[in-house]
Parts: C-alpha cells; structure tokens; sequence
C-alpha cells in the first residue's frame, strides 16, 4: 500500500526534509518508551534467572551467578507443577465454555435484528468490571456457601449446599465460572463479528443446491469464521495462563494449593517472599509456554494485515 | 414448505438464549445493588432476593461510604482517577502518534512488522514484569508513588493503541491532508488539525479502553503501591483482608462506585468500544 504522500515538485525538497523530520518524531516515542518498559523487565529478568538475586539483598553486591540452578530447582519443585497444573485446568475449563457459550450466544444475535443493538450493549457490561470486582461480586457473594444464593437456591431445590471454597474442585469450578462470566463476552463480539462478515447470499445459494442448515453452517459459516475464531481463542488462551486476580480476591489460592496458579505462585515467591531469582526463572517458564501461543497469534495477526 | 414457520422458530430460540445469557449476567449486578441497601441482619440467617418483601433496604452502607468513611474512601478513587486519566493521555498522545506515523510514512516496508512488534506484549506476563518493575521502581525511589503506575499504565496501553489507530487513519482519505500540506501545512498541523478530528471516533474508543484498563489493575498496583498511592481495586481487597469477616453491604456499595463510572461509559459509547476490542481482526 502507499503510504507516502505524493511529493510534488515545486516544493519537494523543503517538503521531504521537514517530512522526514516528523516520520520519525512521531514514531520514536513510542518505540522508545516499549523498548525501555518491555526489554528492560525482558533482559532483567533473564539475567535474574541465573543468579541467586534476592529482594532484600539489592545493593549487597554479593548476588552470584548460579548458572542454571533456578531452573533445575523449578524442574524438581513439586509445588510450582502443581500451579502449573492448575493453571492448565483452568484454561482448559474456560477457553472451550467461552467458546460454546461465544458461538451459541453470537449466532443467537446474529438472527435477530430487533434489540440486537441493546444485547449487544449489555454484554459489554461484564468487559468493563474490573476482575477483582468481579471476583468479589460473583465469586464472593454468589458462592457464599452459608448464605450465598447459590447454594441457597440449590438448598430450596432440594439440594445439597456445595463447598464452593471448601472443595479442592469446586473451588477451582467457582473461579472458572467467575472467567466464564466475565470472558465470554469477548468471544460473543468476536464472533459476531465475524458472523457479520459471512456473506448471507453465499448461504441462500446453499440452500437453493439442495444444503440444510446443518451443512450450510458447517461448510459455509465455520471456515469463513475460522481466522477470527483462532485470533479470539489464541487471546483467551494467552490471558487464561495469566490468571491471577480472580484468584487472588476468591481463594487465595486455596484450599491449601488447589487453586494457585502459575502467576500466583510467581507473585509469591518473587515480590511477597522477595526470592527474585527463583520467581525470574518461573516467570521465565510461563514467558515460553506464551510465546508458543503468541507467536501463532502473531501469525494470525500477520496474515489478517495481509498487505505491505 | 414451513420455511417461516422454521425462521419464527428459530428466532425464538435465539431470542430465549440472548434473555438467558443477560440474565445470567444481569444476576451478579442485581445481587450487588440490593446487597449495598443490606443491613447485616438480612444476611446472617439466610439469603434474601426482594427488597421490601424479604428484607427492608437501608441506606447505611451507602452513608458508611459517603458520610463516615468518605475522606478514608476519597484518597484511592482520587488516585484511580487521576492514575487513569493521566496515563491513557500520554498513552493516546504517543500511541496515536505511532499509529498516524505507520499508516502515513514509510520505513522501509517494515511498517507491518513494527505493528507486531508492538502487538506482542500480549504474550509478555504481567508476572515477569512486576518482579522487574520491583526493583526498577525500588531503585528509582518511587515505589508507592502514582508516578510509577502512570509509567506502568501508560506504556502498557501504547501497543494497543499504535494497532487500533494505524488502522483508523489507513482509513481516512488521504487527499484532505495531502492538499493541506500542498497550502503549506505541515505534518504536525496536518495530524492534529486534519486528521486527529476525523479519527476522533477511534481516539474516543482506545482513550475510554485504556482508561478503564487503568481503572481496573489489580496486580502491578498490588506490588508497586501499598498506602499512598492505592487505587480502588487495591482498596477494595485491603478492606476484606483487614476486617477479616466481610462487611458485604459496604464492600458492594464499594464495588458499585468504582464499577459504575467504567461501565456507563463503555456502554454508552459501545459501537466505539466494540470497534476497539474487536478490530483487526475484523479484517481477518
């Protein structure tokens, strides 16, 4: 695409000086302020990783190289598996609930045209409420075991009332049901964008060769969604291993160490219990399996900008 | 053959699922509304749904909040306020900058390149981050200060911005500025007087998404701050922590005032919002 503006001769050379000027003006902080706030943390970290660097010790000058110990620590650290098990078991809870509930919920919208404005202005409201409101509101109160409503309801069903944070699962259910609320918006919008840009003619040509729905959604909609549907579950998936706040406010990671996940278990050893080079090499895990899921994100990305 | 008898159908069953997911959603924020107007005996034997009916609504979290406590309250949300505010304005300055700069210049035929290269700080952690941050602020001597999360803040919204807007203005014709400069404008009076004004649509939207980014952080404020330079979230589970037992009806009338603001704004300007959270990929 050109991008350049069309020089024009009588002023070309006091106009590309003084253009060339801004093309840079405007772009260098930007990169400037990323590449401080983003590599620095990036390299610090990394060099974190191999030293015995402890919170409470900064200024010491005494922190070792200690080469790969962190890291064989992490390998044999029982504890910090765990939290990366759990972490794997939300994800996988979460991403494919918010995926049914995107699809069913988008393609509902997608057939109406009155009050289609007013849904979709609605589901945007869980997107705004910070999660540790959320956390607060849905996991908190809603789950309350004595008198939340949950259980209450549950109880007046005839029901046993559930340990929602007394239980190692259900714990872990409560908090996947706090990202389903509040997440599953994001893949609604998503779709229906993506539902828009399917065009209805292609469908109607379907019908008229014969295709039911059924094979019209499954040959027609669902690759014509499909990049889109990727980008959204590679953003879910990316922000679903870095689940921290929800917890943090519900369970604490409790009980014991049910619900503790990567990012927790990074929060506390690096900043509560000030091991910074411990908590730099886990940290350091979670940065790689991210980049398997950001890099196919990126690609995504690459391939939706096509041009240039 | 009962085509439309099969269309009214099918409109029904959609209509069914929109009311059901927006009840389920509408749920969490009835229970907090009506929980602020609680008194403590409307908890303490059983829940209670019906204002009036099961439980007579009062109004003493709401005084506790605005009256009692008010200078106590008063300090977080001026801090979230401004934290907010300042960060997504340097954060909308530079990033749109950026934006205008690599849909209008040329860098050699990276300008795509330099977009992702921005757009993957979403695969960074925040957990890698806030060990750095740590130290880098605990050696600055401005830990516990709103400086450090207006850094934070605004450098963390950059990327999304440079991406939204770079579209935005690859959108807008690009003959009203050419002619402007030809009239002897130059770029910095093109963008700001030409071009800023018709992407004033993108510009709301990525300003009110990063504010309410801001608005909402939990936990670069959790390890950067701890007394004066709370914001709400922070404020909000420092009371849980430190009560012990939960006062829920003022903790909702809390949730409610730092919730409110964010959501009327993000639903009032929704098709802005939507646009932001979705694009790119509707290109896809």
């Amino acid at each position: 695409m050109a991008t350049e503006p069309r020089i024009y001769p009588s002023k070309r050379s006091r106009f590309e000086i003084r253009d060339n000027y801004w093309k840079w003006i405007f772009l260098l902080p930007a990169v400037a302020i990323i590449l401080i706030l983003l590599a620095i943390p990036v390299l610090w970290t990394l060099y974190a990783a191999f030293t015995d660097l402890h919170l409470y010790r900064i200024g010491d000058f005494d922190t070792k190289f200690i080469g790969l110990a962190n890291f064989e620590k992490l390998l044999s650290n029982r504890s910090f598996w765990r939290t990366v098990r759990n972490t794997v078991v939300f994800m996988l809870g979460v991403v494919p609930a918010q995926l049914i509930i995107g699809l069913t919920v988008a393609l509902a919208l997608n057939n109406i045209t009155r009050g289609q404005k007013l849904f979709r202005t609605w589901f945007l409201m869980p997107l705004m409420v910070s999660p540790v409101v959320v956390s607060f509101i849905v996991g908190r109160m809603l789950f309350q075991e004595d008198i939340g409503p949950i259980n209450d309801i549950l109880r007046n069903m005839g029901f046993e009332g559930v340990p929602w944070l007394t239980s190692p699962t259900w714990a872990m259910v409560a908090l996947m049901a706090i990202d389903v609320w509040q997440w599953s918006s994001f893949m609604i919008l998503m779709l229906l964008a993506a539902l828009k840009g399917v065009p209805p003619d292609l469908h109607e040509a379907a019908r008229v060769d014969g295709a039911n729905q059924l094979q019209g959604f499954w040959r027609i909609t669902v690759p014509l969604i499909m990049p889109i549907t990727m980008t959204a579950l590679l953003i879910r998936i990316i922000d679903a291993f870095k689940v921290v706040e929800i917890i943090m406010v519900l369970t604490g990671g409790g009980p014991g160490q049910a619900t503790e996940s990567v990012t927790l278990a990074i929060y506390r050893t690096g900043v509560k219990g000030g091991d910074l080079a411990f908590g730099s090499s886990q940290a350091y895990f979670l940065l790689l399996v991210l980049m398997i899921f950001g890099g196919a994100y990126l690609v995504m990305t690459r391939r939706a900008m096509g041009k240039d | 053959m009962g085509l439309s008898a099969q269309k009214r159908f099918r409109t029904i069953v959609s209509y069914f699922i929109l009311l059901f997911w927006s009840f389920i959603l509408l749920f969490p924020m009835y229970w907090v509304v009506i929980t602020s107007f609680k008194n403590a005996i409307d908890m303490s034997i059983k829940a209670t749904y019906m204002p009036f009916i099961d439980f007579q609504p009062g109004l003493h979290a709401w005084r506790y909040l605005f009256v009692d406590r008010l200078t106590w309250f008063l300090d977080p949300f001026m801090n979230s306020v401004l934290i907010a505010f300042i960060s997504s304005t340097i954060a909308l300055l530079i990033g749109s900058c950026a934006g205008y700069a690599l849909a209008r210049f040329d860098y050699g035929g990276r300008n795509n390149s330099i977009v992702l290269g921005f757009m993957s700080q979403r695969m960074f952690p925040g957990a890698l981050f806030i060990l750095a941050f740590l130290v880098m602020f605990r050696e600055l001597g401005l830990l516990d200060t709103r400086l450090s999360l207006i850094i934070v803040y605004s450098s963390g919204a950059i990327p999304f911005i440079v991406w939204v807007m770079r579209d935005f203005f690859e959108g807008l014709p690009i003959e009203i500025e050419e002619s402007a400069m030809i009239d002897g404008a130059n770029r910095l009076g093109v963008l700001f007087r030409i071009a800023m004004p018709l992407a004033a649509p993108g510009l709301v939207a990525v300003f009110v998404l990063s504010l309410i980014g801001a608005w909402n952080e939990y936990l670069v404020a959790l390890t950067l701050t701890f007394r004066e330079a709370i914001t709400i979230p922070l404020f909000m589970t420092m009371q849980v922590s430190q009560t012990g037992y939960t006062e829920w009806w003022n903790m909702s009338a809390i949730s409610l005032v730092s919730v409110i603001p964010v959501v009327a704004a993000g639903m009032a300007l929704e098709k802005y919002i939507t646009g932001g959270l979705t694009f790119g990929a509707l290109k896809g």
